[in-house]
């Protein structure tokens, strides 16, 4: 909702923009007021990013004095089950959770939009679970989930009182569970502001020409969401690589290793077994695969209203 | 010109702002509340029930020396393992250092982060401590961690009531009695072992026993001492195969990988009957009452480790930790770690602390306490078959994760959780492992 | 579907939306009654049931553990952070987008580099400046890479809505002699309000419930934040899950009251994320 804003309200200043004169001379306030902002961000973002390729390549135990020792860490890391089986159990969260997350917030997104009032109630309630932090969520799921006294036992439900985080085979799935109940109705609440951008005279069309609910939920709504969808799904894949207090609080990666997820793997390498480069490793891993997913889902979608957004300064 | 005044004042507020910014966080971000600064000393304790009479001494220090406080802070366990490393390197620790002993106190040692303590200690530890706990504080014969609390090794506790009613009569002694125990607890409808697999250190006791009990003590101490594929050791992947034969028999039940110790999860199945075993260090014994009295009273047992028909091991062997240990930190303050240096000269050990531990029921890793230990037993004979027991080891084998260097506890924690699981073979295991001794 | 004459009914997105609201509600009520709940219930009890004799006691007992004091670290921190961040990317917003000059591109092409990177990855670099500043263990030691971290969305957004404004109203207080400062303060900050309270509750939100910060960063008990306290109350009170989950109650009120009082702006606030 709100990018959709932003990108209609950016059409509308360029529009003006455009027509100032290209040779306006003013030059406006000096660089310094930019100082403050690029000093944090270059010591606490742009420092940290090159530290981490830099640290990549030594030995340190968080004790004693950092050495560096080459390619050391990058071989022995990429020879590391831990992390190729980091790698794997990271793209199924992502790949997983995107696929469970969309249709459910494409359709709960639609229902909130509807003028019913109820509706517009239902979404307020559907927000509350984006108040909880990470870790409140994850403490909550963790007893309701526990086989002996959470939820299974209260519907006497035999398969719902399964071991689900302490199975090594439902554990993923049970955190992607999770992930969704948070993450949601945030999604949703977005997919509710595209499709009430829909220009209502589409519907009244086609209803005249006799289509029903559903084939204009096909032909017009989705369609007409083409561009939520894309960065939605660039908003939810780039977030799941750094999904980290959730599975940390609930899981700490395991059962044997089903959820050890990439930043986990870091966090676990760096301070559990104080492996600091090997963790650097793992982290420039991470940057990778971030930088790669976000530049290949602008390409694939808005990039040219990306660009232009961020030219546009 | 308009520009260049309004240049000025931007640039002027520019700078300040940056300025205060930075210099802001300088003078409120110097006092880390971690780090002793001045006179007393600061300590972080563990919060479980067996450090209560260790913590009494350091209100009653505090009573008594009212410009030296120790200024304790409690920790969970896996949380403060979690935070020391990180506060020591960083120099932010406290001054009084907790440990297993192990590789920890061995790295503390080399980067210089720990003072040595054996002009001032050496005496008290080794006329007061048993030598095998005594032993672990020392790095090239000099003394850098002093033991502290009682002693940890883990025993087999069974729930005597819970055996009575799936028809076993004693505690097993052998492995195979072990299995057929495990089936008739099964078929009486009890978890036959209960186990804290979500901590995964519990791990670690069935490991460091069997290959024990098959192999005999030096395959760990070949391991320990970081030979080529000692982990290929037969001792290590038969000991692999039995763990994965009690896991076929469904001897852990379905929900123990989910079970943390620090939760007292194990315990309680144990306690509330539900479970015939737990395996388990001897500090929970203090849980037990707590969770159960009448149990802990009536129907608690306790026992070693069973052998293994044709190993080479030695029943009396223990593994599990030794005891606690106190470093004092190299970057406290001069007169923080003289607090600290004194608090211990008077506070190891001594006859209350021994009193307190025994009333507790911990038993004291101290020489010629016989008298002390059979008048405060509580007619259980627990405090009696504990020490008779460490008196006895033929060997004490360190909790595995303490005694191998961090990273390489680590991977054995992870494999070892993969055992269990099955996720991996015995074979792999052993593979795995030897990768990390390169 | 949506503003249609006919009566159709979402069947698919209507059933969806009661099942939805019932795996919400569920884990919520399950949060409050067990917290109201006696420790004896717990494991005897149907967990949804309502408790037999409701009481307070859990709610005791989570104040008995210094929570006031966590509290006020986490507003401390939240406040701190949200101040600084508006502070130091207003003052750049405004400049970048007065300029629009070559060199105000650029600053702001590096700084939107941030958005598309995940920041986490780089917790070990910052673990070690953060030891190496002396202030490890420090609640200014989550406060300042919060601010870095909070700097790149927090510009495009302020960037996007100054954009708005019209050059004519520049050009007239320009016209009046005043200084940048003074159009800064008199009309750009006003001019946008609405945006600065949104990525204000947006930053707020993220440094309120953030997490690893926190557990690299911090160590001890009165530097603890309330997501770190939750964590620790789960070692701590390990057999007492009303207390636990009380816990969990008290850490969410103070947002669930904000959200009842200021249910727009906090929306708009969270999702000002999606702009990224």
């Amino acid at each position: 909702m709100a990018n959709a804003i932003y990108q209609k309200e950016d059409d509308d200043r360029r529009s003006t923009s455009a027509k100032l004169p290209k040779n306006h001379l003013h030059r406006g306030p000096s660089l310094l007021y930019t100082a403050p902002a690029l000093l944090f961000f270059g010591v606490f973002a742009l420092v940290p990013l090159v530290g981490v390729a830099i640290l990549s390549f030594t030995n340190w135990d968080g004790l004693s004095a950092i050495t560096f020792n080459g390619l050391g860490n990058w071989n022995r890391m990429l020879n590391d089950p831990l992390v190729l089986n980091a790698i794997k159990i990271t793209i199924i969260l992502t790949v997983v959770s995107w696929a469970v997350q969309t249709p459910i917030c494409i359709l709960l997104g639609t229902f909130m939009a509807g003028p019913q009032k109820y509706r517009a109630l239902l979404g307020v309630l559907y927000f509350i679970p984006l108040l909880f932090s990470s870790t409140a969520v994850a403490i909550t799921f963790k007893k309701l989930l526990d086989p002996n006294f959470g939820v299974g036992r209260a519907f006497g439900i035999d398969w719902l009182a399964h071991n689900w985080l302490g199975d090594p085979k439902t554990a993923l799935y049970a955190i992607i569970f999770v992930v969704s109940w948070c993450f949601i109705p945030l999604h949703s609440l977005l997919y509710q502001g595209a499709v009430r951008q829909v220009p209502t005279s589409m519907y009244e069309a086609a209803t005249i020409d006799g289509a029903g609910t559903v084939r204009q939920f096909f032909s017009i709504t989705l369609p007409q969401l083409k561009y939520t969808f894309a960065t939605d799904s660039t908003l939810m894949i780039v977030g799941s690589l750094t999904y980290f207090d959730l599975v940390y609080v609930m899981t700490a990666g395991g059962p044997g290793n089903a959820t050890r997820i990439l930043p986990l793997d870091m966090y676990l390498k760096g301070f559990k077994s104080y492996d600091m480069g090997g963790a650097s490793v793992v982290g420039v891993i991470i940057l990778a695969l971030g930088i790669a997913v976000s530049l290949i889902l602008n390409r694939l979608s808005g990039s040219d209203k990306m660009e232009s957004q961020m030219e546009g300064a | 010109m308009r520009g260049t005044l309004r240049n000025k004042i931007v640039r002027f507020v520019a700078v300040i702002v940056a300025g205060g910014t930075l210099l802001g966080t300088t003078a409120c971000g110097s006092t880390p509340a971690g780090a002793a600064s001045g006179s007393g000393a600061t300590v972080w304790s563990l919060n479980d029930s067996t450090w209560s009479s260790v913590k009494e001494t350091f209100v009653e220090w505090n009573k008594d020396h009212p410009n030296e406080q120790i200024k304790n802070e409690e920790f969970a366990n896996d949380a403060y393992k979690e935070k020391i490393r990180s506060a020591i390197g960083s120099g932010n620790g406290p001054t009084l250092v907790l440990s297993w002993g192990g590789s920890p106190v061995t790295d503390y040692v080399s980067n210089k982060n720990v003072v040595d303590l054996t002009s001032d200690l050496n005496s008290v530890v080794k006329s007061k401590v048993l030598d095998v706990v005594a032993a672990e504080g020392y790095r090239d014969g000099k003394l850098y961690a002093v033991p502290v609390g009682q002693v940890q090794p883990a025993i087999l506790w069974t729930n005597k009531a819970v055996l009575k009613e799936a028809g076993i009569s004693a505690a097993p002694t052998t492995w195979d009695e072990l299995l057929q125990d495990v089936a008739k607890l099964k078929a009486a409808g009890k978890t036959p072992i209960s186990l804290a697999g979500g901590s995964k250190w519990p791990y670690l006791m069935w490991a460091a026993y069997l290959i024990d009990r098959i192999g005999g003590p030096d395959v760990m101490k070949d391991i320990l001492a970081g030979k080529t594929n000692a982990w290929s050791n037969a001792a290590v992947i038969e000991a692999m195969a039995k763990i994965q034969q009690l896991v076929d028999a469904g001897a852990f039940g379905d929900s123990y990988t989910s079970m943390t110790a620090d939760d007292k999860a194990d315990t309680a199945l144990l306690a509330n009957g539900q479970a015939g075993f737990d395996l388990m260090g001897t500090w929970v014994y203090a849980d037990f009452a707590s969770i159960n009295a009448s149990f802990a009273k009536n129907d608690l047992g306790f026992a070693a480790f069973p052998k293994v028909e044709g190993g080479k091991g030695d029943p009396t062997m223990l593994t599990g930790n030794l005891a606690n240990y106190w470093s004092v930190a190299s970057s406290a303050s001069k007169t923080s770690r003289a607090t600290a240096v004194s608090y211990l000269k008077s506070n190891t050990y001594s006859d209350s602390i021994v009193k307190g531990l025994l009333s507790s029921g911990g038993v004291p890793p101290v020489k010629g306490i016989e008298n002390e230990i059979k008048s405060a037993d509580d007619g259980t004979g627990f405090l009696t078959y504990v020490y008779n027991a460490v008196k006895k080891a033929s060997s004490y084998q360190l909790s595995l994760d303490v005694a191998l260097p961090s990273a390489q506890g680590q991977a054995l924690l992870n494999n070892l959780e993969q055992v269990f699981l099955k996720q991996i073979t015995p074979k792999q295991f052993a593979e795995a492992m030897n990768k990390t001794l390169e | 579907m949506i503003r249609i004459k006919n009566k159709q009914y979402n069947l698919v997105g209507g059933f969806l939306g009661w099942v939805w609201l019932l795996i919400v509600v569920i884990p919520i009520y399950y949060i409050v009654v067990t917290s109201l709940r006696d420790q004896s219930e717990i494991y005897s009890t149907n967990p949804l049931s309502l408790p037999s004799k409701p009481t307070l006691d859990a709610y005791g007992r989570v104040f008995a553990n210094d929570f006031l004091l966590y509290i006020g670290n986490t507003l401390f921190v939240t406040l701190v952070t949200v101040v600084l961040t508006l502070l130091v990317t207003i003052m750049a917003a405004y400049a970048i987008t007065r300029r629009a000059d070559g060199p105000a591109r650029t600053i702001y092409k590096v700084i939107i580099v941030g958005l598309a990177i995940p920041m986490q990855a780089t917790i070990i670099p910052v673990y070690y400046l953060i030891i190496k500043m002396g202030l490890y263990d420090t609640l200014w030691a989550i406060i300042l890479p919060s601010v870095g971290f909070a700097i790149p969305i927090t510009v495009m957004i302020l960037c996007n809505f100054l954009r708005d404004i019209p050059q004519s109203l520049f050009e007239a207080m320009e016209v009046d002699g005043a200084s940048e400062f003074k159009i800064m303060f008199k009309l750009a900050i006003p001019m946008i309000k609405p945006a600065i309270i949104t990525v204000a509750i947006y930053d707020a939100l993220q440094v309120w419930n953030g997490f690893l910060f926190p557990l690299i960063l911090t160590q001890s008990q009165s530097n603890r934040v309330i997501t770190m306290s939750l964590w620790a109350f789960q070692g701590q009170f390990t057999v007492d899950i009303p207390g636990l989950l009380a816990a969990v109650v008290v850490s969410v009120i103070p947002l669930l009251t904000a959200y009842i009082f200021g249910r727009k702006q906090m929306v708009a606030g969270l999702t000002a994320g999606f702009s990224k």
